[in-house]
């Protein structure tokens, strides 16, 4: 994973809230970096909802968080400090 | 700003969240929308509280239940007559307009036509899903040649970014909604315009492409508008009517003072 300029690599964590989902499937593809997938269990509502696959991968892009239709999951930054080898 | 705490979604703050989740589809584009919406006031750091959404009938009319700020919802095809009293009362708000085909195309076309004339500062976020969804899949204007419907267009397909440029808009971009970065960006650009503009989202229907087109679940149709779709930033607004077998020709057309 590439480091930033200043050795600051940017992670982030995210956070979904699940029945509120309709389990569309659009934060599952549109990730870049493959983090969620549909769990196996339901909602209140019937929807099979994302749960995180493997979470040290994000990098806080937001992405899923754009393109929710439903308000149902987002994403926060959390800083880790590490030096950087030229 | 609002502040990130582990129960609530930052979007949260700008909601009535007693009515989510809404009564669209799984997977429908006008979620996004709002959503979009939502991330682009944060961002642009207006007041919200000088902020003031119209929206109209249809599936596109609930956007003012939903949200947060001083929204009305009008009846049929008047969202544009009422915008323009608003604004004509209350100079400093910025009016925020979610128009439907309902509202645009019908009998709404010719309130459009005046108010882009006359040079009235509104922000029209028109969500056009190329047909009338709740009522039996109808035909508009706008509807391409090919058979998606009920019933098929025998008309050529209605360009709504011309008849906007031409009446003098001052802002006028088309995107889709699943690509939601774009889209927000515009929505940025187009608070600090003066003068008519006019965002104009292709969001198609799920039932409609479900029952008639069998182009599948949410996640196939997004692979599909990403497919035939094409960015062209400052394209001739005269090219811009969506055909049978051409790309959807997504972008900023038109960016005046």
């Amino acid at each position: 994973m590439k480091a930033s300029s200043n050795g600051v690599k940017v992670k982030g964590e995210i956070f979904v809230i699940k029945d509120r989902c309709k389990g569309c499937g659009f934060c599952i593809t549109n990730c870049p970096r493959d983090i969620l997938e549909l769990s196996a269990e339901l909602n209140a509502n019937g929807y099979h909802f994302p749960v995180v696959k493997n979470p040290d991968n994000c990098n806080n892009c937001g992405l899923c968080e754009m393109i929710c239709p439903d308000f149902a999951i987002w994403s926060v930054k959390k800083e880790e400090r590490r030096v950087v080898e030229v | 700003m609002v502040e990130n705490t582990r129960k609530l979604h930052p979007a949260d703050y700008f909601l009535y969240t007693d009515s989510i989740p809404s009564i669209w589809c799984p997977g429908c584009g006008i979620g996004t929308v709002v959503n979009t919406f939502i991330q682009a006031v944060e961002k642009s750091k207006i007041d919200f509280e000088k902020i003031c959404v119209v929206s109209g009938i249809g599936c596109t009319g609930k956007v003012a239940e939903y949200l947060n700020f001083m929204s009305f919802m009008t009846i049929n095809s008047n969202v544009f007559n009422f915008a323009a009293n608003i604004k004509s009362e209350n100079v400093d708000l910025k009016v925020v307009v979610f128009s439907n085909n309902a509202d645009f195309l019908v009998s709404g076309a010719a309130d459009f036509i005046e108010i882009t004339e006359k040079g009235v500062d509104l922000i029209v976020i028109h969500t056009n899903n190329i047909l009338y969804t709740i009522t039996e899949h109808g035909v508009i204007p706008a509807t391409p040649f090919v058979r998606i419907s009920v019933d098929q267009n025998f008309q050529l397909p209605f360009n709504i970014p011309h008849l906007a440029e031409s009446y003098g808009a001052k802002y006028i971009a088309r995107w889709t909604p699943y690509r939601a970065g774009w889209l927000m960006y515009s929505m940025i650009d187009v608070f600090s315009k003066k003068g008519l503009s006019l965002i104009e989202v292709i969001s198609p229907c799920l039932i409609y492409h479900a029952s008639n087109d069998r182009m599948g679940d949410s996640v196939e149709r997004m692979k599909f508008y990403d497919k035939y779709s094409v960015i062209r930033q400052g394209e001739c607004t005269e090219n811009l009517d969506i055909r049978a077998h051409n790309k959807i020709i997504l972008g900023k057309f038109v960016n005046k003072k």
